[in-house]
């Protein structure tokens, strides 16, 4: 689904991404962790095309982000770290500009809205303005957004943070439901006990180079993802 | 503790004299000073000068008349309108959307030190607009009519008294301010129509300043025994400049009563004032079947939406669309008269009414210039359009699409106004309405590719990308410089071709540069604006 080989991305003398290569399969939970400034969050908007890189390709379902950034946009959503979202819109204008974007049927996008802002109970927050949302609800309307079009693969910088318990919860079922209905997640945390329960693979970024990648049990072993995070960050 | 608060408060007043949010740091010392002296030469050289005139009129008539207190009463009204409206909207902020409230009631300051400082404030910016009216008001007249004891501690007083009205009066403007803000539902086109309102009746009384002034003065008795009639009260506030010890002592009391009411009513309400949870008024939401919109569609909803729910953008960038449709109406009422004007003045360069008028529109139409800013108000949400399924060159022409529209709307009508009223044959009236508005698409054009050349993406006041960023001036500037050359370049060389041969070299030039930037747009422009960020 999503391939990245040899990436490279510098920001002047700094290398924030240092020859990363990663293979995101369909069904796959792919978490990313690292430390703060590691280089996770410059590797997703480089994934999703959002920066441009120096090196290496990425691909999504063999079309290049370089070359075929828009049919790759097509098959993807992506929820940033911080959802700084039209605060001009009301969160039902968004959610229908989103649906425009990507043609998304009236009766289609109708159904989905309703589902998904009834399961994060933001049905009544739809017709209020962005600018009068919390961080949690900007949060809910971003993951509603990247779920309407029904991606093949989503990517998220740190989608829990701000997350109330009962949305959090809701999150993680939706994000092994897309999995198992043949997508692919990929998204960074900080949350190691999150990514413990929840990833089928794991990588750990450390100052831009991949330090370890694998499935769950490949990385811990009989440690906890906790452990082996710190053990790899002292080296 | 009070002094502390007072400065935080006073330093948040004055932070863009000390902090560079384009640049996103604080200012040189050799910034800072500039930007206070230009404070002064504003404050002490504008508006004093301007009022030290206004009362070297007034003071000298009125005095011989025996009505210097008529003197004062105008003087202190204007003072005290000046100083209310002037920092109504900063009483607005400061006192009631204080950002910091949660912060300071943290910590172990008594609410009642952080009401006393917010009102010291308050009185503090009223006093600064009121004392360019009242501080010459008072020195004319002393200088004038004489100095006497009692003329100079009334004189005083009436200070103190104005100031404190003028806080009392900001207090409750700020309240009904915050309160109609939480209530309305179009906030940015009621700010729009008020701030027009305003504008027009501040030119209206500008313009209409000298004959108030001289009416007065003729008329000084009559209006005199008519107030005098009417509101006894007014007549004894104004007696008070003239050293009347009874009315001073009495306007005094009734302030100093008004200002510690309110101040009470302030103490007493402040944690409710500052908890208050904003304009966030529980919606229903209703489901509805949406229309759908083509991909460009969805982008050109965007920008209007952004446009239409920003006071500062539309006031800012949109005048134009009020301007033009207007200058349309004038030109089919004066517009005969304006054309014989200039026929007769310009009479060696024959066609020169049809090439004013074009210049007149296109320097109209380059009062609008949404598209400069569109790109740098995406802001912090950049990231949407970059990760959504859309080419950098549909939502760049989305911007570009929105200020034509805008503009070309209401400029189409007053195109046609000025063909139907321009002498001149059938192909030159034709050209006359064409050339304006290829302008405004090359303008358009321009407008956004200078923008997506100049970015400006880390702002956090959204004034400093409509107001203060270089594609702004660029956009502003530039499109009157191109105004001044069609009309400079007929006047001095162009006429010998005569006005057809003139206005269809424009007009092919505006087409080819139209063309020229879209293409532009589309290669280097559609690469910047995916590399932004």
């Amino acid at each position: 689904m999503l391939n990245i080989e040899h990436l490279t991305k510098t920001y002047g003398e700094t290398r924030a991404v240092d020859d990363l290569s990663l293979r995101i399969r369909p069904g796959e939970i792919f978490g990313f962790i690292g430390h703060n400034g590691a280089g996770k969050s410059t590797t997703l908007k480089c994934a999703v095309g959002i920066l441009k890189f120096d090196a290496g390709e990425i691909t999504i379902d063999s079309d290049s982000i370089k070359a075929a950034p828009v049919r790759c946009k097509q098959k993807l959503a992506y929820i940033p770290d911080n959802p700084d979202l039209y605060d001009f819109m009301s969160g039902s204008k968004y959610l229908n500009f989103i649906a425009d974007i990507f043609a998304i049927p009236a009766d289609v996008r109708l159904e989905r809205i309703h589902k998904y802002a009834a399961a994060f109970e933001m049905m009544s927050a739809l017709s209020q303005p962005i600018s009068a949302y919390s961080h949690g609800m900007k949060q809910k309307l971003a993951v509603i957004s990247a779920w309407l079009h029904d991606p093949k693969l989503i990517v998220m910088d740190e989608p829990f943070v701000g997350l109330d318990p009962k949305a959090s919860h809701l999150l993680k079922e939706m994000m092994r439901t897309h999995c198992d209905n043949g997508g692919a997640i990929f998204f960074s945390t900080h949350v190691l006990e999150v990514a413990e329960k929840l990833c089928d693979k794991v990588a750990i970024i450390k100052q831009g180079k991949l330090i370890k990648v694998g499935t769950m049990e490949e990385v811990k072993g009989d440690d906890s993802l906790e452990e082996v995070f710190l053990e790899l960050e002292a080296e | 503790m009070l002094k502390v608060l007072l400065k935080k408060q006073l330093a948040e007043a004055f932070k863009s004299y000390f902090y560079d949010a384009k640049k996103n740091k604080m200012r040189s010392k050799g910034a800072i000073i500039g930007w206070f002296v230009f404070f002064i030469v504003i404050m002490a050289g504008v508006l004093c000068g301007t009022f030290t005139y206004l009362a070297l009129s007034l003071c000298d008539p009125l005095a011989q008349a025996g009505m210097n207190w008529l003197y004062y009463l105008i003087l202190s009204g204007i003072a005290i309108a000046l100083g209310a409206f002037g920092s109504v909207f900063n009483t607005y902020a400061g006192l009631y959307l204080g950002k910091d409230n949660d912060l300071l009631l943290s910590l172990p300051i008594p609410a009642r030190t952080i009401i006393t400082a917010r009102l010291m404030n308050v009185y503090l910016m009223g006093t600064m607009y009121a004392s360019t009216v009242l501080l010459p008001a008072l020195i004319v007249n002393w200088a004038v009519a004489g100095v006497t004891a009692a003329r100079i501690v009334c004189g005083l007083l009436l200070f103190l008294i104005v100031t404190v009205i003028v806080l009392l009066l900001s207090c409750i403007l700020g309240w009904v301010v915050a309160k109609i803000s939480l209530k309305l539902k179009n906030k940015s086109f009621v700010t729009v129509l008020l701030s027009l309102l305003f504008i027009g009746g501040y030119y209206f009384i500008y313009f209409k300043a000298n004959d108030l002034i001289k009416d007065i003065i003729l008329r000084a008795s009559v209006y005199g025994e008519k107030v005098r009639g009417a509101a006894y009260g007014l007549y004894l506030f104004g007696r008070i400049g003239e050293g009347a010890w009874l009315p001073a002592l009495l306007f005094a009391a009734v302030t100093a009563a008004g200002f510690v009411l309110t101040w009470l009513v302030l103490s007493r309400s402040f944690l409710n004032i500052a908890t208050a949870g904003g304009s966030t008024k529980a919606a229903r939401h209703t489901e509805k079947r949406t229309k759908e919109k083509s991909v460009f569609g969805a982008l050109l909803g965007k920008e209007f939406a952004r446009f239409t729910s920003n006071a500062n953008y539309m006031l800012n960038c949109g005048f134009g669309i009020l301007l033009i449709p207007v200058a349309g109406v004038l030109l089919l009422f004066k517009g005969d008269m304006l054309c014989t004007l200039i026929g007769t003045m310009l009479s060696g360069r024959p066609g020169s009414a049809a090439v004013l008028l074009c210049t007149m529109l296109c320097a109209l139409s380059s009062m609008n210039d949404m598209a400069a800013p569109s790109i740098s108000l995406e802001g912090k949400s950049l990231w949407i359009p970059q990760s959504l399924p859309v080419s950098p060159g549909a939502v760049l022409r989305a911007k570009a699409m929105m200020h034509l529209i805008l503009t070309e709307v209401p400029l189409l009508f007053a195109a046609v106004c000025a063909a139907v009223i321009v002498p001149a044959g059938p192909a030159v009236k034709v050209l006359v309405a064409a050339v304006p508005l290829i302008y405004t698409a090359f303008s358009a054009l321009f407008g956004t590719a200078i923008g997506v050349r100049m970015p400006l993406l880390t702002w956090t006041n959204d004034l400093v990308p409509i107001k203060q960023s270089g594609a702004v001036m660029i956009a502003l500037f530039g499109g009157w410089i191109v105004s001044a050359a069609l009309a400079g370049l007929y006047l001095l060389i162009g006429y010998k071709i005569g006005a057809l041969v003139y206005l269809a070299v424009w007009a092919v030039l505006l087409a080819a540069a139209a063309a020229v930037t879209l293409r532009w747009l589309n290669r280097t422009g559609s690469r910047l604006f995916a590399e932004l960020g």
